[in-house]
C-alpha cells in the first residue's frame, strides 16, 4: 500500500511541477508585459522551480532512495505544487475576485502577488530537505540475536 | 561525530518539509475557503422590494415638485433663469435615477461579491458623481439660483449633506477590493461585525436612499419658493 501511494506520489510531483511551472510563467510574462518591464527580469522567479526540477532529476538518475521512497517527502512536494496550481489557477480563472473584473487583464495579479513569497519559501524549503535527505546514512541490517 | 551530524541533517530535513507541509496545507484549505466565501450569495428580494418602493415614492415626490413650475404659465416675481436651471438639473437627476444602469439593482432577488461592488461603483459614478456633484453642487454655484428666497438656507444644508455622502461609501469600495486578499471574514466576523457582500450592499443603499432625500429636499425648497414667489 505504501508502495503505490509513493509511486503515485512521485509520477504526481513531476507532472504538478510542469503545471505549476507553466502556470507560473504564462502569470508572469502577462505582468511584465502589461508592465512594459524585460522579460529577464522575471527569471529570478524561476528559480527555486528549477533548483528543485535539477534535485529531482539527480534523483532520479542516481537513484536515491532515501529521497525518492520517502512518502512524507513526495506527499508534501505534490501539496506544494498543488498549492501553487491552485492559486495560479484562481488569480486567473476566479471571476469572483473584484479586482480580476475591475483590471481586465484576465488575470488578478493582486492576488497572485500576495503568493509569490509563499511559492519560493515553499520551493526553497523542499530543496533543502531533498539535499539533506540525500545525505541520510544507510540503515545497517539488524544482526540476529544469538540463541 | 560523523553519524550523528547524518542523523541531525535527517532530522532536519524531516523539520523543514514537516514545516512546508503544515504552510502548503495552510495556504490550500485557506484558498478553499476563500473561493467559497467569496462565491456565497445573498437572498435580498424582500430588502430590494422594500427599497424600490421608497425610491419611486421619493422620485414621485422630486416628480411633483418641479412640476410646479411651467416657464409659459408662471406669472410670479423670481427670476425664471435660476428657475429653469434648478428644474432642468433636477431632471437631469431623475433621468440618472431612473436610468436602467441604476435600477438594474432592484430586480436582483441574490447578490454575490461583484454586484455588491458594482453597485458601490455605479451609484459613486452616476449618482454622487453626475448627479450630486455635476448637477446638484453645480446649481447651487449658479448666480441666477443664488438670487432665489432662503437660498442661503439651502445651500449650506446641501453642502454639508453633500460633504457627508461624498465620503460614505469610500471604505465600502476600498473594503470590497480587498477581498481579493486573504483573510476576507470569518464566521465569527459576519456574525459580529461586517458581512462584506451584505453589508457593503446595505451601506450602498443607505447612502442611495440619503442621496434622494437630499434631492426632495431641494426639490421641497424649490416648490417652496415657486409657490411662494
Amino acid at each position: 500500500m505504501k508502495k503505490i501511494f509513493n509511486g503515485l506520489f512521485y509520477v504526481l510531483k513531476y507532472i504538478l511541477l510542469i503545471a505549476a511551472f507553466a502556470l507560473t510563467l504564462f502569470i508572469l510574462i502577462r505582468m511584465n508585459v502589461r508592465l512594459e518591464k524585460d522579460i529577464m527580469s522575471v527569471l529570478p522567479e524561476f528559480i527555486p522551480f528549477a533548483v528543485l526540477l535539477i534535485l529531482f532529476i539527480i534523483n532520479m538518475f542516481f537513484r536515491q532512495s532515501f529521497v525518492n521512497g520517502n512518502v512524507f517527502y513526495n506527499l508534501t512536494c505534490c501539496l506544494v505544487l498543488s498549492t501553487i496550481v491552485c492559486v495560479s489557477l484562481r488569480s486567473i480563472m476566479d471571476t469572483n475576485m473584484v479586482l480580476n473584473a475591475k483590471y481586465g487583464y484576465g488575470v488578478d495579479f493582486n492576488f497572485f502577488d500576495n503568493f509569490i513569497a509563499y511559492i519560493k519559501i515553499m520551493l526553497y524549503g523542499l530543496s533543502i530537505a531533498n539535499v539533506l535527505f540525500m545525505f541520510k546514512k544507510e540503515e545497517k541490517p539488524k544482526k540476529l540475536k544469538n540463541a | 561525530m560523523k553519524e550523528a551530524l547524518l542523523e541531525y541533517a535527517n532530522t532536519f530535513a524531516y523539520t523543514i518539509t514537516g514545516l512546508i507541509f503544515g504552510l502548503a496545507f495552510f495556504l490550500l484549505f485557506i484558498n478553499f475557503y476563500h473561493m467559497q466565501e467569496l462565491s456565497e450569495t445573498y437572498d435580498i428580494s424582500t430588502y430590494n422590494d422594500t427599497n424600490k418602493a421608497s425610491v419611486e415614492e421619493k422620485v414621485n415626490i422630486i416628480k411633483n415638485n418641479i412640476n410646479v413650475y411651467d416657464q409659459s404659465t408662471y406669472k410670479g416675481s423670481l427670476n425664471i433663469y435660476g428657475l429653469n436651471t434648478i428644474k432642468l438639473k433636477l431632471e437631469d437627476c431623475l433621468e440618472i435615477i431612473e436610468s436602467e444602469d441604476m435600477m438594474k439593482y432592484f430586480e436582483l432577488d441574490e447578490i454575490g461579491i461583484n454586484d455588491s461592488y458594482n453597485f458601490t461603483v455605479d451609484f459613486k459614478n452616476k449618482i454622487l458623481n453626475d448627479c450630486l456633484v455635476m448637477q446638484v453642487k453645480s446649481l447651487f454655484n449658479t448666480d441666477t439660483v443664488a438670487l432665489l428666497p432662503n437660498f442661503n438656507i439651502i445651500k449650506p444644508y446641501v453642502e454639508l449633506n453633500l460633504e457627508t455622502l461624498l465620503d460614505s461609501i469610500n471604505y465600502v469600495q476600498s473594503n470590497v477590493e480587498n477581498s481579493d486578499h486573504y483573510y476576507f471574514s470569518t464566521d465569527t466576523n459576519k456574525t459580529n461585525f461586517f458581512n462584506l457582500i451584505e453589508d457593503s450592499y446595505t451601506d450602498t443603499m443607505n447612502s442611495y436612499q440619503n442621496s434622494l432625500n437630499l434631492l426632495v429636499e431641494v426639490s421641497n425648497w424649490y416648490k417652496g419658493i415657486v409657490l411662494g414667489g
